[in-house]
């Protein structure tokens, strides 16, 4: 039997080029995205006045008529002429893509810019020959490339057989890079997350993560059918084959690895809360949700009497005011963060006074922006960004369950819960729900390893949304199945 | 209160004020999207012909399916399938629990799915594909 599939016969019959260019106009989109660049006006608006009565009002002066400006009115332009093309774009390409995710990512990136303006610019600096950037202006550069390979993967990724079909591949080059970053990487914080090759340095955890969505969503929506059988038994439990639950525990012993080589507790943390969804949401049986989370508190009990660094991590959380001066300084500072913060916020710019020319609250751009948004913003603005990522996870699961096929449902979901899940466990570390793990709020933290992975997230998304796409691949025959077939 | 201080509350609230007007206005769009989701959702699932050597039926055409449907070439199955190596009823299609599941009903030529025959019952996933004569249909999710 012949495996190729029928096409439409439209897509032999044009060129390229003239397929592109087949206009289709997104009105939601660019009102929404409107809302956005009105909110973010407002938002710089706020930051710039305060951060210009400051050194009077320091100065015991109270400045009679305020002199309202942007903050760095430039900088905000350019943030909001980026998106602006990214969504010409999307209408000229005339995709039927998603129109929500892109200003509800947009809003996230644009709070974490104004956020990046109103920290000290000298906490990242970087200099380009003469030129010397400081945080808001690397996180603005690092923005704009974000938007750009989100728009650029949302557009011209039609076909997804390049993620299907070789998914060992993926996950061979996933392990690969993990073991680099093992052997490679260098030591920040007593934690070996980042990999210098030449040049370029960033964070391989952030790119695995979608990795990893991609592998399992292939091995997953393949073995699907085998995973709900149920042909071992031990005591009340009843099991897949045995040979299928090798990923598992796979996957367990990779999260211990990233735990005990990387001292990594987020990543480990994130990769193995998304496969546990993942897996429940390909089979929809509990026992195997139970069965994980049992493995999850025997592993983390172990590690815990194991070693050093995760002891330390769940005392500072089951009390930080033990060390306030010491291990549980971060954690202290932000929750006083968030008290001075109350309801409304201290307001954008006015929060986070300085202790000796330095925030209080150490790596605050990367693993607390948080906590210095609830000063600013208050409950109720922190309520708000929650409320954004809920919008996010929501559209992915919506486009799972608009999906064509098996693949790309578990593959929208995953990429959707991958950035919910992330920004859940950094979130809730700090606010001291659960230990704190050094990992980065998608979309607002500062980063370029974050900000490129969680946009490659947001383009692939994009293009899996339309349903104007290239039908999924004829299956290859299975004849693994034949077996189980057969004994019916 | 002097007017800076103002001023400046009044900018500090507009601006949470907005972000939740974007909150309101996205969720208005994804309520709306819901809604319109759920009124459609009458069928289980979707077969679409991916071959038909015959043309009948042709390729590309969609069949919504309800939690059984049976294929062949008699006119009074849910889905006719014109094709000289179809029997009158050939197979069903049931979808029990949360699966689907292709009988072929004794059938001359047999079924596929992806190539491999049927005995009596076999499991079908979403992006399968059903082969009943020389026509190959593609089961894929009810679209949402």
């Amino acid at each position: 039997m012949s495996v190729t599939a029928a096409r439409p016969a439209r897509s032999s019959a044009l060129p390229g080029i003239l397929r592109l260019v087949r206009p289709r106009t997104r009105w939601r989109e660019l009102a929404l995205l409107g809302l956005v660049a009105v909110a973010l006006v407002v938002g710089s608006i706020s930051l710039g006045a305060t951060a210009d009565a400051r050194p009077g009002l320091d100065a015991g002066r109270v400045p009679q008529a305020a002199d309202l400006r942007l903050m760095d009115a430039r900088g905000l332009g350019i943030y909001l002429a980026a998106l602006l093309v990214a969504h010409l774009a999307f209408v000229l390409a005339g995709r039927r893509t998603d129109q929500v995710l892109l200003p509800a990512v947009g809003m996230l990136g644009g709070i974490g810019l104004l956020l990046m303006q109103r920290l000290p610019q000298d906490l990242v600096t970087q200099s380009f020959g003469s030129t010397d950037l400081g945080l808001g202006q690397l996180q603005l550069a690092w923005l704009v490339l974000a938007i750009g390979v989100a728009t650029v993967v949302g557009i011209v990724v039609r076909s997804d057989s390049w993620l299907r079909l070789y998914k060992y591949t993926w996950a061979a080059a996933g392990i690969a890079l993990l073991l680099l970053t093992f052997v490679l990487g260098t030591d920040v914080n007593g934690a070996r997350l980042s990999l210098d090759i030449g040049p370029l340095s960033g964070q391989p955890s952030e790119l695995l993560k979608v990795i990893l969505v991609v592998f399992l969503a292939g091995y997953l929506s393949e073995n699907r059918p085998l995973l709900v059988e149920e042909n071992t038994r031990i005591g009340p439990i009843r099991l897949p084959p045995l040979p299928y639950l090798a990923p598992m525990l796979a996957m367990w012993a990779i999260a211990l690895g990233i735990v005990i080589v990387q001292r990594d507790l987020g990543a480990a943390l994130l990769f193995f809360a998304v496969f546990l969804s993942l897996l429940y949401i390909a089979t929809a049986r509990r026992s195997f949700v139970v069965l994980g989370i049992i493995l999850f508190l025997v592993g983390a009990f172990v590690l815990y009497k194991l070693f050093g660094h995760v002891q330390q991590r769940v005392d500072v959380w089951l009390d930080p005011f033990d060390d306030a001066q010491g291990a549980g300084y971060q954690v202290v500072q932000a929750l006083y963060a968030f008290a001075r913060g109350g309801l409304l916020g201290t307001g954008l710019g006015a929060g986070l006074p300085l202790i000796a020319g330095n925030p209080p609250i150490p790596a605050v751009h990367t693993d607390f922006p948080l906590a210095a948004l609830g000063e600013e913003l208050g409950l109720i603005g922190l309520l708000a960004i929650l409320g954004l990522y809920l919008v996010v996870v929501e559209r992915g699961l919506r486009i799972a369950a608009a999906a064509a096929d098996d693949f790309r449902a578990i593959l929208a979901a995953g990429l959707s819960l991958v950035v919910g899940v992330q920004a859940f466990i950094i979130a809730a570390g700090n606010l001291k729900l659960i230990p704190l793990t050094g990992i980065t709020l998608p979309f607002i933290s500062y980063g370029g390893s974050s900000l490129l992975a969680n946009a490659l997230v947001v383009g692939l998304l994009l293009a899996l949304s339309d349903r104007g796409v290239e039908p999924p691949p004829p299956p290859r025959a299975r004849r693994r199945f034949a077996r189980l077939r057969g004994a019916r | 209160m002097d007017g800076f201080t103002l001023t400046i509350w009044i900018v500090r609230l507009l601006f949470l004020g907005l972000l939740y007007l974007f909150l309101f206005a996205v969720v208005r769009v994804l309520l709306r999207d819901l809604r319109s989701a759920a009124r459609d959702r009458t069928e289980l699932g979707r077969l679409i012909v991916v071959e038909s050597p015959a043309g009948e039926p042709t390729v590309g055409a969609v069949f919504g399916l309800d939690a059984i449907a049976t294929i062949g070439r008699d006119v009074n199955n849910t889905v006719v399938v014109d094709d000289p190596f179809a029997s009158g009823q050939h197979a069903s299609l049931t979808y029990r629990g949360r699966n689907w599941y292709v009988e072929d009903l004794g059938s001359t030529n047999g079924t596929f799915i992806n190539g491999t025959p049927v005995e009596s019952v076999a499991p079908l996933g979403y992006g399968d594909e059903v082969q009943v004569g020389e026509v190959r249909f593609r089961l894929e999710r009810a679209r949402a």
